[in-house]
């Protein structure tokens, strides 16, 4: 997936071209806008939440876009041909999982049928995972691909900003848990009767200043708790404020009760005035309010026990309702997921598994172990959701108009919205199809409004909006008829499309939201050229830290002279350290782990002089089934190279052979140029019937690097 | 660009004004002198500090990082043996990224210190697409807001060497085309006729090679021709595929072009390096090298700088000592004060200092810095080179009188030096005794007595813990210390030998005849020893609650035949009020 940067800085260099060449247009025209687009940080984050409420209510659809600090955390965690569906989406999985979302554009879109347009409000929200509130740490840490930030400064992302003033956020599995230790812990407070704050303050008195301290503050407070009796009883007021050099101790009334104000002291000496008041004075408590900057350190009169329990309770109810106060604000900008997802609009994106995976981990919860309970549940949250590289692949129309190049979103807008990317202003039956849309921020409206040249959340959002528009109206969505807003979620022109999306688009895999299986025929697939074969998980063996040097062709060599030379379909390299091996048979897999122990723990000459003693030189050569594949991607645990991360995880020995659980023979479709997949033609006569020729994966020259996913696929 | 322009108005002896860093007043302004270096004024500070690490006695330095342990079990404890605070370290220091590091060679004379501070902006940029310096790394978001705070620019950290490199590239592709008009053909046509290829505009020829003695071969062969300079074309996997000989006009021609390929090299060098020359030049100067916390800040400095950390402690603590050979700890030095043991971090044990011992130290940065801007990056280094000042005076460690020369107290400093434990009593027996007579509070006791608990009902303080178990077993009788070692796991001491073990041995019997015991364990409660703390941090179980990893590592180790468990069990102090207090938490 690392080719997605060099393909989306492509598209912006692409971008950022053609918005200059529109300024160069439209410098003779008069309605040259170039207002900017609406950023949120946490400073005006209320008031351009009030705005977007309105915006969403009332919008047709809503695109998404989010920035991320790395999309994978380590090289053979990138997708592969040879990814089974399930492991597709714990990849995606540990992404969400390790990475921030660091900006996240939101971008209402909604039909003006007077004036025959969309009207759309790009927001470009900058986002840093700040703790506010106490808790759960590991959710304040996240991963940065070194890569991914390095693509992000070159698009003049703004760290300082997202750092300083990005707004921050609490899931709603965070806030649960963050309202449930508050409960338990005033529940605990409640039955502790002593005192209501830090209960723990145990200090004993050693040291001289401190008795002395006491002793004065003991008088002091003793003075102050008499002179309230006594203006009770009608007597002169005996204690005096001016007595107080740095007015430390200040008469106040809290809550209808004389109380002193204690300001200035250090935290061990206020430690030191609740232990005197604790221990001397019956009738006055110790109590820590927050003010409006700092809390607030008072000694409070109570005049009998019943009064003193009063205290005491609303004390706690104070503090209880403060720190639920301070949840509440910590939840940030999940408001706007929870608006976007109370008010079930369409949600737009492109390729945007990950991104709605991100959407999943941050603002509602962890991610369910496989991705049929997570689609479950973000049907839930999001009923309807559509992507626009599903529908730029699967409609034959837009294929048409796309003329089947690369559907990366710059390009896709490009091809789909002339007008709006380039200004240029087409006229006649052309123009007529064009969908038009008008760009507001805050006050400012502009027909031709392209002010987003850099690379940023907000902009791709608009962008992804622009081109579902475009899309919506080729495949026959009339927006002109319509008098009022057009129900694009139940449109039956668009049922086809949505709640799919690609888990991994090198796969061309798509999974339907509303069942969490894989689309069975796939509609992607026309998208495709190029040589099918089946990958027989079953047949295939992973085989890691075997001797650094050894190249595939060796590794294919080898198994060849022990097991026919038709006993190996391909070899696939995960990184340099580990490969896929797939047997033609089913059998071999076990006979192969049976042979390798068996080599490796005798030690005579025949086992030396053994065709494989050159893969298992060293004795560190480890193999495995595909289902510890699975078990190695579903670690939390991400070492660089496969064969640490293997051992990292605990996989030492020759993994047992588990049964395979489930029997899935997967068509993947492979683009023989771009993927150096090369028939071999040896096999071909010995194919049975009904499997497609089969391949071997590693490139002539062994080049690792031939391996990495071809460009064009990658990118989004 | 404010780094560069103050390039351009150097040496105004104007000192710089920080109206909003006055936290601390007993630092005065002029303290933060820091030289802060990128990487467009790197090749500049290199020759500088060069020059002041082989001048000066010793070298503090300190690090920023993007993070220090996500949960609280995780970041060193009092209670941890030098392996586990090594493993500990060793985690944190490959999960996290540095951002600065702080230089500062500095020397002390009397009663002043003469102090050369630097901080280098560091980012791991995977220049060469190969994972390295690093792929990825985390950042917790409190370091993050924390720098963000105190000013710390991070467009700067991250643009500065993208935007040199544009320029560079650019410029070099003005060049080539500039030559290309005049010698595109002839250098074609000698091309063909020659049949080799063209080094820059002189002519060249590649001869491959098989071996490293082939190498030699024809290196002997080529001293022959005075003209000809062999040129190494390295292979990928080290060594070398062949052997690349240019012709010179001239001799003259061939000293422009040696001078050429040396700076070329040095270049190289230096782009692929980057900071490593300063860590390299801190190395062979062999000068003393104080730290804070070392295990943690040379964990990072091991794994980002020299080689991936090994496995064992003593493993990490030779290969660190064969590139530096003295490094001190004022954390230890501090220990040695005694009640100081507390005060972890640097102002407040600086301020403890002034209080105590009063003698006057001033600190003299000669280096002058112009420019308003903040320049409070990499201030703890200077903390450390004064705290370690007043310390040696205290402890006596630096002679006082000017004349004596550092050397003669070197062995004084010897042995404080390379201490990477928690506890420094545990570390060398030595020094038993002067630790037992200054603080007072601290024990020392083997870690076989230890025994951590956890699955106590909900949120529970350590003193309703200990107050509970006193009541429910005769071993709890004697005197114990219960201290959470985070919010869901406790460790118990038991002071007198052998309890530790019975009390495991009635929780693993279930808590047969102790009814209070039983419910407990009806309830939830587990225990473990030691062991399986440390093999937790071996097998690097990185659960965020420790109570999960312990529930782990005991899971996996009944996988497991019980190995040697007659082995030795170190010792550890015990200080009552260093550890963690559930309301701190």
């Amino acid at each position: 997936m690392k080719n997605l940067f060099t393909i989306r800085a492509f598209h912006k260099s692409l971008i950022s071209l053609s918005s200059s060449t529109r300024h160069f247009f439209c410098s003779s025209s008069s309605s040259a806008s170039t207002f900017a687009i609406k950023n949120v940080t946490k400073s005006n984050f209320e008031s351009a939440l009030n705005d977007l409420r309105l915006y969403v209510k009332d919008a047709d659809f809503v695109a998404v876009d989010l920035e991320m600090t790395g999309v994978t955390s380590a090289p053979w965690r990138e997708s592969f041909e040879l990814d089974r569906f399930d492991i597709q989406y714990l990849k995606v999985k540990d992404s969400a999982e390790k990475f921030a979302a660091v900006q996240f554009g939101v971008c209402p879109f909604r039909w003006e049928p007077h004036r025959q347009s969309f009207v759309a409000h790009p927001h470009n929200f900058y986002l840093f995972p700040r703790q506010e509130i106490k808790g759960d740490d590991t959710s304040y840490e996240f991963l940065c691909q070194t890569t991914s930030i390095d693509f992000l400064a070159k698009y003049q992302f703004d760290f300082n900003l997202c750092i300083r003033e990005g707004v921050s956020y609490l899931s709603r599995s965070q806030e649960k848990e963050a309202l449930g230790r508050l409960n338990a812990r005033y529940k605990d407070r409640l039955l502790d009767s002593s005192s209501c704050w830090r209960e723990g303050v145990d200090t004993k008195l050693v040291r001289v200043a401190d008795i002395l301290f006491s002793e004065r503050l003991k008088n002091k407070i003793a003075e102050w708790h008499d002179g309230l009796l006594g203006d009770r009883n009608g007597a002169s007021q005996t204690w005096k404020t001016s007595n107080d050099s740095k007015q430390q101790l200040k008469t106040i009334f809290f809550k209808m009760r004389p109380a002193l104000d204690l300001t200035g002291f250090t935290s061990h000496q206020l430690r030191l005035i609740q232990l005197v008041v604790k221990n001397h004075f019956e009738d006055l408590v110790y109590a820590c309010v927050a003010g409006e900057s700092s809390s607030q350190q008072l000694i409070v009169y109570t005049d009998s026990a019943s009064g003193r329990d009063l205290l005491m309770k609303e004390l706690k109810d104070c503090l209880c309702k403060e720190a639920e106060m301070k949840i509440k604000a910590a939840i940030g900008f999940r408001h706007v997921i929870d608006l976007l997802s109370s008010e079930k609009k369409l949600i737009v994106g492109h390729n945007s598994f990950l991104d709605i995976a991100h959407i999943y981990r941050k603002f509602i919860g962890p991610l369910p172990s496989t991705a049929k309970e997570y689609v479950i549940s973000i049907q839930k949250f999001f009923p309807y959701i559509v992507d626009t590289k599903v529908l730029l692949n699967a409609s034959t129309v837009c294929q048409k108009i796309s003329k089947k190049s690369s559907t990366s979103l710059s390009k896709a807008f490009a091809l789909l919205c002339p007008q709006i990317a380039s200004g240029v202003k087409t006229s006649g039956l052309a123009d007529k199809r064009l969908v038009k849309v008008e760009v507001q921020v805050d006050n400012k409206r502009s027909l031709n409004w392209n002010s987003g040249a850099k690379h940023e959340a907000g902009y791709d959002a608009f962008m992804t909006g622009c081109v579902f528009a475009q899309a919506c109206s080729h495949l026959g969505v009339d927006f002109t008829l319509n008098p009022s807003s057009v129900d694009l979620s139940h449109h039956e022109k668009l049922q086809e499309y949505i709640n799919l999306l690609y888990l991994s688009w090198i796969n061309g895999d798509i999974i339907d939201l509303k069942t969490g299986e894989r689309k069975a025929d796939s509609i992607c697939s026309k998208g495709f050229k190029a040589h099918h074969s089946k990958i027989l998980f079953s047949n295939t063996v992973l085989l890691w830290a075997f001797p650094a040097k050894l190249k595939a062709s060796e590794i294919r060599e080898c198994f060849c002279k022990v097991f026919g030379s038709s006993s190996i379909t391909f070899i696939y390299h995960v990184d340099k350290t580990a490969v896929f091996i797939q047997f033609s048979k089913q059998e071999l897999v076990s006979d192969f782990l049976v042979l390798k122990e068996t080599l490796e723990r005798s030690n005579d000459p025949i086992s030396v002089l053994h065709p494989l003693s050159k893969v298992l030189q060293g004795g560190r050569t480890r193999a495995a089934s595909y289902e510890v594949y699975k078990q190695i991607c579903s670690s939390t645990i991400s070492k660089v190279f496969f064969a640490d991360q293997a051992e990292a995880v605990g996989i030492e020995w020759n993994a047992k052979l588990s049964k395979p659980v489930l029997e899935v023979e997967r068509q993947v479709d492979f683009e023989a140029s771009e993927n150096q997949l090369y028939t071999d033609t040896r096999n071909e006569t010995e194919i049975v019937s009904g499997i497609d020729p089969p391949l071997y994966m590693h490139s002539p020259t062994d080049e690792l690097d031939s391996l990495c996913p071809a460009e064009a696929q990658m990118s989004k | 660009m404010l780094l560069q322009r103050r390039l351009l108005c150097t040496q105004v002896p104007k000192r710089s004004i920080h109206p909003t860093h006055h936290q601390n007043s007993n630092l005065n302004n002029k303290k933060w002198a820091i030289k802060q270096v990128t990487k467009s004024n790197f090749a500049e500070a290199l020759e500088e500090i060069k020059t002041h690490i082989f001048n000066s006695d010793f070298i503090a330095v300190s690090l920023q990082k993007t993070g220090a342990f996500s949960s609280p079990w995780q970041k060193v404890l009092p209670f941890d043996t030098a392996e586990v605070a090594y493993l500990k370290a060793k985690y944190a220091a490959e999960r996290y990224q540095v951002l600065q590091f702080a230089v500062c060679p500095f020397s002390v004379k009397s009663s002043k210190i003469i102090a050369h501070p630097y901080n280098f902006h560091l980012f791991p940029r995977d220049e060469l697409k190969m994972g390295m310096p690093s792929y990825s790394f985390f950042c917790q978001s409190s370091y993050l807001t924390a720098m963000a705070r105190e000013g710390f620019d991070f467009n700067a950290c991250i643009y500065d060497d993208r935007i040199k490199s544009r320029i560079k590239i650019w410029k070099s592709t003005c060049q080539d085309s500039e030559k290309k008009t005049e010698d595109d053909l002839i250098s074609t046509l000698r091309k063909i006729v020659s049949g080799g290829e063209v080094f820059g505009s002189r002519p060249s020829l590649s001869i491959d090679i098989c071996s490293e003695r082939q190498v030699q071969l024809i290196l002997e062969m080529l001293h022959e021709f005075t003209d000809l300079v062999p040129l190494l074309v390295p292979a990928k996997g080290g060594g070398s595929q062949a052997i690349r000989v240019v012709l010179t006009s001239s001799n003259e021609d061939k000293n422009v072009f040696e001078k050429e390929l040396q700076l070329m090299e040095e270049e190289h060098n230096m782009q692929v390096r980057g900071f490593r020359e300063v860590v390299d030049l801190i190395s062979t100067s062999q000068k003393p090298v104080v730290a804070h916390n070392a295990i943690n800040e040379f964990a990072f400095i091991h794994s980002k700088f020299i080689a991936p950390l090994p496995s064992t402690v003593d493993e990490f603590r030779s290969s660190l000592c064969s590139v530096f050979s003295h490094i001190v700890d004022v954390n230890h030095l501090m220990r040695e004060i005694g009640p100081l043991n507390k005060v972890n971090n640097l102002p407040a044990a600086i301020l403890y200092l002034k209080r105590r011992f009063t003698r006057p130290l001033h600190m003299e940065i000669p280096q002058h810095i112009d420019g308003d801007e903040v320049r409070v990056h990499g201030r703890d280094v200077l903390r450390i080179s004064e705290l370690f000042a007043k310390l040696c005076l205290i402890l006596r460690i630096v002679p006082e009188s000017p004349e004596a020369d550092y050397s003669t107290s070197s062995s004084t400093l010897e042995c404080y030096a390379n201490v990477f434990n928690p506890c420094f009593i545990s570390s060398s027996d030595l020094l038993d005794d002067d630790v037992n007579i200054s603080t007072e509070k601290t024990r020392r006791i083997s870690v076989a007595n230890l025994v951590f608990l956890w699955g106590f009902r909900g949120m529970m303080s350590a003193r309703k813990l200990k107050s509970l178990l006193k009541g429910s077993h005769e071993v709890f009788s004697g005197e114990i210390d219960v201290r959470l070692a985070d919010r869901n796991c406790a460790i118990v001491v038991f002071w007198a030998p052998g309890f530790a073990e019975r009390f495991l041995e009635v929780m693993n019997s279930g808590g047969t005849n102790c009814e209070p015991i039983k419910d407990m364990i009806s309830e939830g409660l587990r225990a473990a020893c030691y062991r399986t703390y440390k093999r937790v941090c071996e097998r690097s179980i990185w659960e965020p609650s420790l109570a999960d990893a312990l529930e782990k590592a005991l899971e996996e180790a009944s996988d497991l035949p019980e190995a040697n468990s007659e082995e030795e069990l170190p010792a550890i102090c015990w200080d009552n009020d260093e550890l963690t207090n559930l309301d701190d938490l």
